[in-house]
This record gives C-alpha cells, structure tokens and sequence, in this order.
C-alpha cells in the first residue's frame, strides 16, 4: 500500500511536471498583456512533433532534438504573437482570446492535414536515450530512471527561468512590464521587445513539455495539445495565473492529484477531478493559491 | 414603418419556403428516376478512414471495393453494376449519423454496411432501420446491436463466442489464473467486452486480482499500470483498441513487468498495435475469425488475390468487408431484387454462407454465429496462429 502510494507519488510529480511547463507559458503571457494565450496547447504538440521529426527523418540525437523544438518553438510562438495578437493590443481583451482560439484550432488542423489522425509513436526509449530502469529507494518504493529525468530536466529548467526573471536586465524588464505596462514603457522599456520575449521563453519550454511528454508516453498526436493545454492552464490558474512559482507549483499538484485519483480506482474521473480542483480553488481563493491581490489594471 | 417590417419579412419567409418547397420536389423527382433507371446497385460503406479507428474503416472499404470488382467483372447483380459509396466519419458519432442519412435520402443505397464499430453501429442503426434500409456491420461485437430492430444484421465473429473460448484457454490451458482486467470505459465495445470477460473468467475458475478503468485518447496510463503492479497479476486482460493497448504494454514494460503479456478482443487487430507497442507487445493474444497467416482451402484463393491487388496481407476487416458485400449480393439475387424491404427477408434466411472469414449462419434475431475462432498471437511484430478453437451451434 505504502510502495503504491509512492510510486503513484513519482508518476503524479513526473506528469506534473510536464503540466507546470507548459502551465508557464500561460501565466507569463497572462503576466504581462493579461491574455490566456489558448494556442499554447497547440504549440506543445509542435514542439512534440518537431522533436519527433529531428529524431527519426534527421537522426539527431535526442538532446539536439529537444534544443531544436525549443528554438523552432520559440520563433514560432514570436510570429504567433506578431501576427495574431500584436495588431490587437488596444483592442478589447475579448478579441485577442477569439484570436487565440482561432489560432488554436489552426494549429491543431494544420498538424492533422500534415500528420494524419493516427497517433504516431515516438522510437523506443532505449534507441534514442537509455533503457529504462525501475530503481528501489527504499522498500517496494520504485521509481524508473526516465521519470528521473523528466523531472530533473523540468527541474533544471524552472531553475534556469526564476535566475533568469530575477537577476538578469531582461528579466527584470519582464517583471516590471508585468506590474504596470504603460510606465515600464514610459521607463524606456521597450515593450514590445519585452512581449517578444516572454512568448518566446514561454513557447520554448511548452516545446520542451512536448517533447519530454513524446518520449514519456511514447505517443504524440495532433489533437493532444487541447486537453494538456486546458489542463497546464488549470494548473496555472491553481496557482495563481502570473505567479511563476505558482505555476510550477499549479502543475505539480494537479499532476499529483489526477495520480492519486487514478490510484484509489477513480481512474474514469481523473479529468473531471482535475477541473475540479479548478473549481474549488476559484470559489474558495480566486487568486489562486500564490496570486496576489487582484490589481486593477488601467 | 413596423408594419412594413413585418409584411416584408412575411413575404421573404413565403418566398424561402416556396425555393425550399421547389427544390425539394425537383430533386425528389430527380433521384426518383435515378432508381428507376437503376444503372446502379449503390452499397454504402459506412466506417472511419481518417480517425482513432482509420484501420478498421480503410480495410473493410477495400475488401468491399474488392468484392464489388468481382461481382461486376462476373456481370455484376440482378445484370446491374454494384457501386459502393463511400463516407469518412472520422470516428464521429454526430457525422456518422449525417452520413446514413445522406446514404439514405441522397445517394438511394440499398444497404449500408458498417460501421466496424459497435459504438457507430449503435448510433447509426436506428437511422436506417427507420428508414427500411439494410445495415449490415461488418465488425461490431458488443451486445444489443442487431436489437434494434428488423434492418440491421451483423457479420463477424461475436464477443459472447468468442471472449469465452479465449478466456477458457487462458485460465485451463496456460493456467493464468490470477488475471488483470482493464476496461476503456467510453467505449461501448470495450465496456460490453470486459462483461463478457469477467463472467468467463469467474466461469472458468479465473481470479480478477485488479481492475482498471481507461479512457480512448488517454496517453498517460502510468497510474494504472501501478496500481496493477502492486497486484501482481498473471495476465492483463484489455478489452478496449489497439491503441491503448499498445501504449499500456509500452508503460507496463516501462514500469519492469517484464514478462506478462495483454490478451484481448479483435480489438487489438491492427498493425498499430505493434507499432505504438514495439517489442512490449510480443506474446499478446487476441481471436479473431480470419487469419492471413494460416490459409485455409476457403481462404487461400483470397488471400492470393487480394495480394496481388492491395500488395499486402488481407485482415479481419479486409475478409469482413469483401464477405459483407458477397452476403447481401447473394441475398439479393435470391430475392431477385435490390429493394431493402424486399431483399431484408432472404438476407435474414441466410445459412452456412461460405465466406472468407468463416462460415456465416444468421439466427432468428439476425446474430451470426461464425466457425471457427482463431487464437493469435504477436510474433516477431505480427499475428501468428496459435490454436483454432471450433464454435459449437447451440
């Protein structure tokens, strides 16, 4: 019962993981033009799918692989934001989230036109990394080398990001634009420099996301961005949507969370349950649980 | 002013109804003559070429296309060509749906077979059965299909024969007792299949230490394969599609089960299995009712030419398509016409038809039974025979 319970606990944080990834770009987008960016979902299945193309038609090798999504990614989340939401700045946020959608559903048709309907498989784990190992901590507690790596790269990354937002000039820009756009621009930030960046960090590590999930699960699929995009933005809305530790956080408790429900045989509801620790949270802390006060925004 | 608003939107409203009222009674009048002209004895393939279920769909449609070749090249049925109209669903019940009817109401089919799915099936059956036109599904399995009433029959090798015989082996000749059974539980074939299972499984003295619920779509089985870890069990039992089931041995694998092996229903027909799966699903065993690797005196002609013209082997659906079409055209010539309501009572009488995936005997309530069940077994990436269990009539 014990050794179960820690071995869903691992394959909770290890699916979190990936949430809280992808659950970043959310709420750095969020942080700075206030808009849920709904195409992000769709641009984790480019990443996956552009990982899988650089493993098995250019046989990179799998860490080439995944710096490529993240860089193909990373321009493709900039053009998105110049072409589908940078004309609608000053318009109402109402039209930027239509854009969104729209671009969503582009997406994630362009990827069915191109790669079919069917579920294609990422190779083999030991092909194109190691074979996979379970390992013992301690008495009937398992947990397999792949899942270590899944969760020490999402590690490494979040690692890399908070340095990044809280020490360098970029990043400080970053969060002064998130606290009030109209006089970080009035500092001489520029602003749109700034956006640029933030989509272009947030769209590359939904690229690593894809990526890893492709090779965790072995699958990836066209239409796989929608339900992990929903659910990377629950998790950023648990933690609080603008918060990056909260999003870190967000991800990591829904992934735990669906883990335990599938666990104690509740498998069928496991989406359900997700969305409703969404729901909870809103009715009992609308901020979520590291969001700070709502600011208006003028 | 408001007066005239409302006059005008009066008379716009007369005038769309007249331009409804017109066209209807054109076209009505037009494909009237069409079936009246009867170049064509029009077959609808109802199934899924793009979709979570594109192989089932894309093979029954060619072992269809194959049969129509055949019958128009020996001067086709009744002396009239048999066409077959082709749909993509998508795997989509709502579009499934919109697709009899346009079968019925536009294209004037004079049967419709599919879809290979129980799922479909269900949606669609009351459609066509409403409408007295014969759908024949090549390929669903579950339970409360041919239910539905008088139009729609069913061809392929059925679960309740089936599960059984593959459980009885299992449990008595492998000795697999202590089993692990996972249902998808929004899939209506797989929730009718894990029934099937369960109570064969009881029957037979089987155990069923675990029991999982997945879902069709889910890619992230790693909760589930966990809990049936810490059970242990001698087998996992899966009565849901060759995706999932290809994913899960992947995961159970991954988590260091390293020698237990998936059965399962004809769900777990395609080569999809095996490619999402790999080498995890060496050792999985399905039934199925035709098997291209062990060709019988029936089947070998087939298989031969089906070859030549697809440049691959034929499968379940493949023999389940070409047999479906050869059914209801035999039905036909013996009624001596195409006309559903006519032609429904001589398909129904059907008895001891000797098709490519077995023989074919309808009962009263239009169930087939078929002869014999094929064990498989995944060697080296494909299906290899394993045992040939006879069905006993009852």
């Amino acid at each position: 019962m014990l050794s179960n319970f820690f071995v869903q606990l691992m394959n909770g944080i290890a699916l979190g993981s990936t949430y809280a990834l992808i659950a970043l770009g959310y709420t750095m987008v969020y942080g700075i033009i206030l808009l849920i960016n709904f195409a992000h979902g769709e641009i984790f299945m480019s990443g996956a799918f552009v990982g899988l193309i650089l493993v098995t038609v250019f046989h990179v090798h799998i860490i080439i692989a995944f710096l490529g999504a993240m860089l193909f990614c990373m321009i493709m989340g900039v053009i998105i934001e110049k072409i589908a939401y940078k004309p609608l700045r000053r318009s109402t946020r109402l039209a930027a989230l239509i854009s969104a959608i729209g671009v969503s559903i582009f997406l994630s048709n362009l990827a069915n036109l191109i790669f079919g309907a069917n579920p294609t498989s990422y190779p083999p784990t030991k092909e194109i990394l190691f074979p996979v190992k379970s390992f013992e901590l301690f008495a009937g507690a398992q947990v397999t080398n792949l899942q270590i790596l899944i969760i020490a790269t999402s590690a490494i990354l979040m690692i890399i990001l908070q340095y990044f937002i809280k020490n360098t000039r970029i990043g400080k820009a970053m969060r002064a634009t998130s606290q009030d756009y109209d006089t970080a621009a009035l500092m001489g930030i520029n602003v749109n420099k700034i956006i640029s960046y933030t989509f272009a960090i947030g769209s590359s590590l939904a690229a690593a996301g894809g990526v890893l999930v492709g090779i965790y699960f072995g699958v990836v699929k066209y239409n796989m961005g929608t339900l992990v995009g929903l659910k990377a933005f629950t998790a950023a809305v648990l933690g609080g949507i603008g918060s990056i530790p909260g999003a870190m956080f967000g991800g990591i408790a829904l992934g735990i969370g669906e883990m335990f429900a599938v666990a104690i045989g509740l498998s069928s509801y496991r989406d359900a349950i997700a969305f409703g620790i969404l729901i909870i949270v809103l009715l009992v802390k609308p901020t979520g649980l590291f969001g700070t006060e709502i600011q208006k925004k003028v | 002013m408001f007066k005239h608003k409302q006059l005008f939107v009066l008379v716009a409203l007369l005038l769309v109804a007249f331009i409804v009222v017109g066209c209807g009674g054109k076209s009505a009048e037009k494909s009237g003559e069409q079936t009246a002209a009867g170049d064509a004895i029009k077959i609808g393939f109802l199934g899924d070429l793009t979709g979570d279920t594109a192989s089932y769909g894309k093979n029954t449609l060619e072992g269809m296309k194959m049969a129509a070749e055949k019958l128009n090249a020996a001067g086709g049925v009744l002396g009239k060509k048999v066409e077959i109209v082709e749909a993509d669903h998508r795997y989509d019940k709502a579009e499934a749906a919109n697709i009899v009817q346009k079968f019925i109401n536009e294209d004037k089919v004079s049967a419709i077979v599919g879809d290979p799915t129980t799922g479909i099936t269900k949606a669609t059956a009351p459609i066509s059965n409403g409408a007295g036109v014969v759908q024949l599904s090549a390929g669903s399995t579950g339970p409360d299909v041919v239910e539905i009433g008088p139009y729609i029959f069913r061809n392929t090798l059925l679960d309740s024969v089936g599960g059984p015989a593959t459980m009885d082996y299992i449990i008595n000749d492998l000795g697999w007792k202590k089993v692990a059974l996972i249902t998808s539980v929004n899939n209506d074939f797989s929730v009718g299949l894990s029934k099937i299972f369960k109570d064969a499984i009881l029957a037979n003295g089987g155990e069923i230490v675990v029991e999982e619920s997945v879902q069709d779509g889910d890619t992230d089985f790693s909760g589930q394969v966990s809990n049936i870890k810490a059970k242990n069990p001698d087998v996992i039992v899966f009565s849901g599609y060759y995706t999932e089931g290809g994913l899960i041995m992947k995961e159970v694998r991954k988590q260091g089960m390293q020698d237990i092996v998936m059965v399962g229903g004809d769900g777990l027909q395609s080569p999809t299995f095996w490619e999402l799966g790999g080498q995890a699903v060496e050792g999985s065993i399905s039934y199925c009712g035709f098997s291209p690797e062990q060709p019988t005196d029936e089947t070998a002609k087939f298989i031969e030419e089906f070859k030549a013209k697809y440049n691959k082997d034929p499968d379940l659906f493949d023999a389940q398509g070409y047999d479906a079409v050869n059914i209801i055209a035999a039905a036909m010539e013996k009624a001596k016409s195409a006309d559903p309501k006519v032609f429904r009572d001589a398909l129904a009488q059907t008895k001891d038809f000797p098709g490519v995936s077995g023989v074919t005997t309808f009962r009263e309530n239009r169930e087939p039974i078929k002869s014999p069940v094929y064990l498989l077994q995944v060697k080296d990436q494909k299906w290899s025979l394993l045992k040939k269990v006879p069905v006993k009539m009852d």
